[in-house]
């Protein structure tokens, strides 16, 4: 036997009494079963006290048993904040209590309990934010007495994915409602998925008593488990949480470290009611519980809550649970029926027939506080004289409390989506109102308590849901009677106590006077309420103070309780970890067809928009060193760059020239055959947005390039001009269907020559920005004698599946050649000496063709193009920036940075946008917007490089380097 | 949502390509008119036609969606709204642009 | 590398995932100017086995194409190939090859999963720029990877990265899916491989060994392995 309260069997439904599970608990050992949490471990050892509260660091014990409070949060090793009540046990687990100094038994901290009426609501809004900067002070010293669970950074990183889901229906809630909607539906031919986050289906139908013999749910729970499971198409998923509903019956579910995306056609609610405490003085101590908390230690885990009880009911389950409580050897002092004159129900009949004491028209005003607050010994029965008041006073003694007061749905889910609770006046509890569409609700979430209303709302859920599909589901069934009549709440459970302690929101610990201090504070409206206090704000998210908090305002402020809503409900439902969220974490990586060569080679890659590209070839350390020989290289010899991530842009058809006439700056009506023309393309404010090249294939076909993170852009805009223009054209993307090197140097041809044995590469034959088609190396290739870094250059373009087999013969062949090849940060600076902008770089978001020098780009005689029509208003208007090339000759001089900012005066006049030493030219050369007054050839400015300090650049033209292009064009 | 090529997907293989909306004459408009075309929107409360883009197939649409609830009422081709080919006369006036 | 068979790094085509492929153990042969996998492990059973419940196998270098152009129907089937008339279905040719129509205007063909037919080559050859007509040859043969996904438990290992449900009986044979698979854009076709279901899919080259990585992690769970081109003609009847 496990522990001093466990009761034998058959009482104890999910746990294992042949397996022994032996724990840590602060330390110390404990026994529990298979099937136990940590929470009903410690109850069958009679321990009670789990945690020690927020603010007041008051001892607590389970409220509710089904991980819907605070009060039962502990720290495992790596996972803070774990709900005790529902975590499983198993050997050697490490649990510890949270929020407490020294031990969990005798908190070091418990002065601050004395200190409450120091601590009124809004406290830290009032109190630590003056004078200026007070919160900085105060802040370490509150976060750290305030802290919850410890984060350990060093714990492992688990393992994380989600899946997708698809069925017909899906039914939130395994109990009575939810089985029997999904029996029906799934009859009809759906296929059904069925969640409930408890280890096992049954909801309610296990642990609550619903009749004089107690026998109805058990039997109710072995017939509809039983229909299920020999029911097709109904895949149950117990353990799962069901922690968001959104747009078109998109629900999230959430099961150990998978979270699952649901997109189902229908939907049932069938999540149930959430027990709601009773306001009175002390009412947080360990050992006061929930009615549905003792009846789920009686009847899930075999637990005796405790050895005598008093219980404050307002409904028939509350003598339900007075019946359990004799039943599993409890003795009760008596039982407090706030009702003045109760309806006859079965169970209180029963109960009333067994000799149990009853007090009617009676509540409990207070609990005595036995061993530090770690118990209770009595309960102070009251008459109850009006809304909350109450007089006179009977202690009975007592070491267990148990509260059955009310409900509230637990009807959070379709507030994800549109719906909303509001207060009910008649039943004072909240009601569901406007579900999603294909949202249907049954069972308590409903409003409805009664078994048989339960059922057929379930199998009626079940039949919409069916019909809503169009399948064959027979004649509705018959509508159950509204809920409503069904009245199981007290409209007033709040019984506040002139010293306070009287808790309406356990985890924030706020009591009846908080609420009211702060509608007297001017927040009394329910949000407010709520942000001000912190009612509802803590882990348990108002599922316990929502109704008495609203209760409260309202009533403070005088308005009518009928159709008040609670605060607004968000997802998630429960607490869900970030690494649920985040999955698997899917990222597309793009490599080129050569990247295994670059890493091959050394290449320290980096990531240049979807792509990885090589920066430059060797060690980290060597950076520079390296950067520089690529250059020497490129300059003096031949280097070769992998430019597969260019994007490439067939365009075929009649309209192929017009197109691109509408698309880019310049005009391709006349643009040779064989011949490349540089490409720039503005969107419709003229902003600069892309560049490239177009290759004439054919009168009717261009081949066009983008820059590398362009691609996906440009192709969309394409596409999305053309669905307007209509124009006979054909647009295709291939980026990814070309590799290409740009192979660039004083060597280049002569490298190429052997290999290109259909193409005449004489400069003759082939003058620069020519293009041609042919073999290199075998390989079909298409040629561009283009150079971006102003040497002799080719780009060679050629399917993907051959990229690798191509740098492989370049390389080889270019060994006597000395061939090198280079990366991005090489490339930067060679066409940097050579004055070509990049856009993106040396362009930003506002950047027009006038500001950058790019004006030669445009053509004047185009009735259209995407950017004409703004770029006329841009260049009617006085320039107030503008690119120019810079040089620093002083040779100690930092190069300055991109963004170092340019000064006119004492104003900003722009910004450094590419700077680098040049070898070549033996100074420091960059780009940078001035002011149209600094921008003439010689004028100086100053860039400002941090730490106070100035460089003087001297405006230069460009290029800087070749100014007369001889090299590119040899 | 529902493409008109691909049927109903996740809102996630869409992208929003802004309304629907007409480009005045860019020869006729006037500046303050040209700006107001590029850089404002509606914003309307209602059912408005909206570009959208299925990603995976480039395959841009349109959608009437409305902004209040944001429900999609309908979506259908943008051949549907876009059934001509566009010409722009070259300045001064002498027919279209091929 | 491999036992007997060729090297791909000695042939000019390359699949993009070939050095996954040689790590795996693969033996290669020969084939569409590169080489190609032709299978794994030593046993061939418990190759078919694996095929049966969860494999991936590379196509990259057999033949496909894409067609494009607002003609591209009508020409495709004044060439004899037979497009349907649905989008987003797949149309067997009598070679085994099929054509996918992706669009009103766009066409992709991939050949039958042993690499014979010569549509594709034929096709490339047929279409030219002087003709006149909007039928425009794309190269997804080399801007397509090309996988195939085979075996029972092929759409619940889809599900762990796809939004659509692949599952037999809701996503039949010769269905297209044109759609989101590990966040990157991909075409997916259901064409069974005798009895066991089978899904090809194809997507951008340059993200191939993302995505090969991403599906190996996906189908650990339900004991996933690689196929062969062997394995799979053998399971195609082929």
């Amino acid at each position: 036997m496990t522990g001093i309260n466990r009761l034998p069997a058959p009482a104890g439904l999910l746990i294992d009494r042949s397996r022994t599970r032996t724990f840590k608990f602060e330390g110390q050992l404990v026994d529990g079963c298979g099937g136990d949490t940590i929470a009903s471990a410690l109850a069958a050892n009679d321990i009670w006290v789990l945690s020690r509260s927020f603010k007041y660091r008051r001892p607590r014990g389970a409220l509710t048993m089904a991980g819907q409070d605070a009060n039962t949060l502990v720290q495992l090793p790596g996972r803070p904040n774990v709900p005790a009540d529902v975590e499983p046990v198993s050997d050697g687990l490490d649990v510890r209590g949270q929020n407490y100094e020294g031990s969990l038994a005798h908190d070091r901290g418990t002065w601050v309990g004395w200190l409450h009426r120091f601590l009124p609501v809004g406290f830290y809004y009032k109190a630590f934010y003056k004078p200026r900067g007070a919160w900085r002070f105060w802040a370490p010293f509150i976060r750290r007495k305030a802290g919850l669970g410890r984060v350990d950074e060093a714990a492992p990183r688990g393992y994380f994915d989600k899946a997708y889901l698809f069925s017909d229906v899906i039914v939130i809630g395994g109990g009575p409602a939810g089985m029997s909607a999904a029996i029906t539906a799934a009859k009809a031919g759906a296929e059904v998925i069925l969640v409930d986050e408890n280890p096992i289906l049954g909801g309610a139908l296990n642990y609550a008593r619903f009749d004089a013999a107690g026998e109805a749910g058990a039997r109710e729970r072995q017939r509809l488990v039983e229909s299920v499971a020999a029911q097709d198409g109904i895949q149950v998923m117990t353990g799962t949480v069901a922690n968001g509903w959104f747009a078109d019956n998109f629900v999230a579910l959430m099961r150990g470290n998978r979270m699952f995306k649901v997109r189902a056609r229908e939907v049932v609610l069938a999540t149930g009611a959430m027990e709601q405490p009773l306001v009175f003085r002390n009412n947080d101590l360990p050992r006061i519980m929930m009615g549905t908390a003792a009846q789920r230690l009686i009847r899930l885990y075999g637990i005796r809550p405790g050895t005598r009880a008093v219980v404050a009911t307002a409904n028939d389950d509350g003598y339900g649970v007075a019946l359990d409580l004799a039943d599993a050897g409890v003795q009760i002092g008596a039982v407090a029926d706030l009702r003045a004159e109760p309806d006859a129900g079965e169970m209180a009949a029963a109960a009333k027939a067994t000799g149990i004491r009853v007090e009617t028209g009676c509540t409990i005003s207070s609990a005595i506080p036995g061993g530090g607050g770690r118990s209770v010994r009595g309960a102070v029965l009251s008459r109850i004289e009006g809304r909350g008041t109450y007089g006179g006073g009977e202690t009975v003694d007592c070491d267990l409390v148990c509260m059955s007061v009310g409900y509230a749905p637990a009807g959070q889910l379709p507030c994800h989506d549109g719906g909303r609770l509001a207060m009910d006046e008649k039943t004072s509890t909240f009601v569901l109102r406007n579900l999603p569409a294909h949202g249907h609700a049954a069972g308590s979430v409903n409003g409805s308590r009664a078994l048989d209303t339960v059922l057929a709302e379930g199998v009626h859920a079940g039949w919409r849901a069916a019909a809503a599909l169009g399948l064959e589901a027979g004649a509705e069934p018959a509508v159950p009677e509204a809920r409503g009549a069904d009245d199981r709440n007290h409209d007033w459970p709040l019984f506040p106590h002139e010293d306070g302690k009287d808790f309406v929101d356990f985890d924030e610990d706020l009591q009846v006077q908080d609420i009211l201090n702060a509608c007297a504070d001017g927040f009394d409206d329910i949000e407010l309420t709520k942000r001000y206090s912190t009612v509802g704000m803590g882990p348990s998210q108002g599922r316990h103070s929502a109704l008495n908090a609203l209760r409260l305002v309202y009533r403070a402020t005088g308005r009518s309780l009928a159709d008040a809503p609670p605060t607004t409900v968000r997802p998630p439902y429960t607490a869900e970890t970030f690494g649920v969220l985040a999955g698997r974490n899917f990222e597309p990586v793009r490599y080129t067809p050569m990247h295994h060569r670059h890493l091959e080679s050394g290449a320290r890659m980096m990531v240049a928009g979807p792509w990885m590209r090589p920066s430059f070839y060797g060690a980290p350390h060597d950076r520079e060193r390296s950067v520089r020989e690529e250059v020497r290289a490129v300059r003096g010899g031949v280097g070769m760059l992998d430019v597969s991530t260019l994007g490439g842009i067939e365009i075929r058809g009649p309209d192929a020239a017009e197109f691109l006439n509408r698309m880019y700056t310049f005009t391709y009506a006349r643009q040779p055959v064989g011949r490349s023309r540089y490409l720039m393309m503005c969107d419709q404010t003229g902003v600069i947005v892309d560049d490239g090249v177009t290759c004439r294939f054919h009168e009717r076909h261009f081949y066009v390039t983008t820059t590398s993170s362009g691609a996906s852009d440009v192709y969309r805009e394409m596409l999305w001009w053309n669905a307007q223009w209509r124009l006979a054209v054909d647009i295709s993307d291939v980026t990814n269907a070309y590799a290409a090197v740009s192979l660039a140097g004083p060597e280049a041809r002569k490298l190429l020559v052997p290999l290109a044995d259909d193409i005449d590469l004489s400069p003759d034959a082939f003058p620069y920005m020519d293009v041609r088609t042919g073999h290199v190396g075998g390989i079909p290739a298409r040629l561009l004698r283009i150079g971006f870094v102003g040497e002799l250059g080719f780009e060679i373009h050629v399917p993907s599946s051959q990229g690798e087999a191509l740098w492989d013969a370049l390389m080889s062949a270019g060994e006597a050649h000395g061939i090198r090849p280079f990366g991005l940060e090489a490339q930067r600076v060679l066409r940097l000496e050579k004055g070509h902008v990049i856009i993106g770089q040396d362009t930003d978001g506002l950047t027009y063709p006038a500001e950058a020098n790019m004006t030669w780009a445009i053509s004047r005689k185009k009735p259209f193009f995407v950017g004409g029509r703004a770029n006329r208003v841009h260049e009617a208007r006085p320039l107030l920036r503008k690119l120019v090339g810079f040089a620093i000759h002083d040779p100690k001089a930092p190069v300055p940075e991109e963004c170092h900012l340019t000064l006119y005066g004492n104003d900003i006049a722009g910004r450094v946008t590419s700077a680098a030493r040049s070898e070549a030219l033996g100074c420091i050369i960059g780009l940078a917007y001035v002011a149209p007054a600094q921008a003439e050839i010689g004028a100086s400015f100053p860039i400002k490089i941090g730490q106070g300090r100035f460089l003087e650049a001297e405006v230069v033209p460009v290029p800087f380097y070749d100014p007369d292009n001889r090299r590119q064009e040899m | 949502m529902r493409c008109p090529l691909n049927g109903p997907r996740n809102i996630s293989e869409f992208v929003y390509g802004g309304e629907v909306v007409g480009m005045p004459d860019p020869e006729t408009v006037s500046d303050a008119d040209w700006a107001d075309h590029v850089f404002l929107e509606d914003n309307r409360r209602g059912v408005v036609r909206e570009w959208w883009l299925h990603v995976a197939t480039a395959y841009w649409f349109i959608a009437e969606r409305d902004t209040a609830t944001d429900e999609i009422v309908r979506t259908y081709p943008s051949s549907d709204v876009f059934t001509e080919r566009v010409s722009f006369p070259v300045p001064g006036g002498k027919g279209g642009g091929t | 590398m491999s036992d007997g068979g060729v090297s791909p790094a000695e042939l000019p085509r390359r699949s993009p995932v070939y050095r996954e492929l040689a790590f795996a153990g693969a033996r290669f042969v020969e084939a569409h100017g590169g080489a190609v996998a032709e299978s794994f492990a030593i046993d061939a059973a418990a190759e078919i086995r694996t095929a049966r419940r969860l494999a991936l196998a590379d196509f990259s270098l057999l033949p496909h194409l894409g067609f494009k152009g607002r003609e591209t129907v009508d020409w495709l089937r004044r060439q004899g190939v037979d497009v349907g008339d649905r989008d987003n279905l797949a149309y067997r040719q009598s070679d085994g090859a099929l054509a996918a129509r992706l669009a009103p205007r766009e066409v992709l063909l991939i050949s039958d999963v042993a690499g014979r037919s010569g549509l594709c080559k034929r096709l490339a050859a047929a279409a030219s720029i002087d003709e006149e007509i909007e039928a425009f040859p794309v190269p997804r043969g080399d801007g397509y990877f090309w996988f195939l996904v085979s075996g029972e438990r092929a759409a619940a290992m889809f599900a762990k990265v796809c939004g659509v449900d692949l599952r037999t009986g809701k996503f039949s044979e010769l269905e297209i899916a044109q759609t989101s698979v590990a966040r990157m854009n991909a075409v997916v076709v259901r064409d069974d491989l005798g009895d066991t279901p089978a899904y090809h899919i194809l997507g951008d080259v340059a993200s191939a060994g993302y995505l090969w990585a991403c599906l190996l992690d996906a189908m650990e769970e339900f004991d996933g392995g690689l196929a062969g081109l062997g394995t799979v003609r053998r399971l195609a009847g082929l």
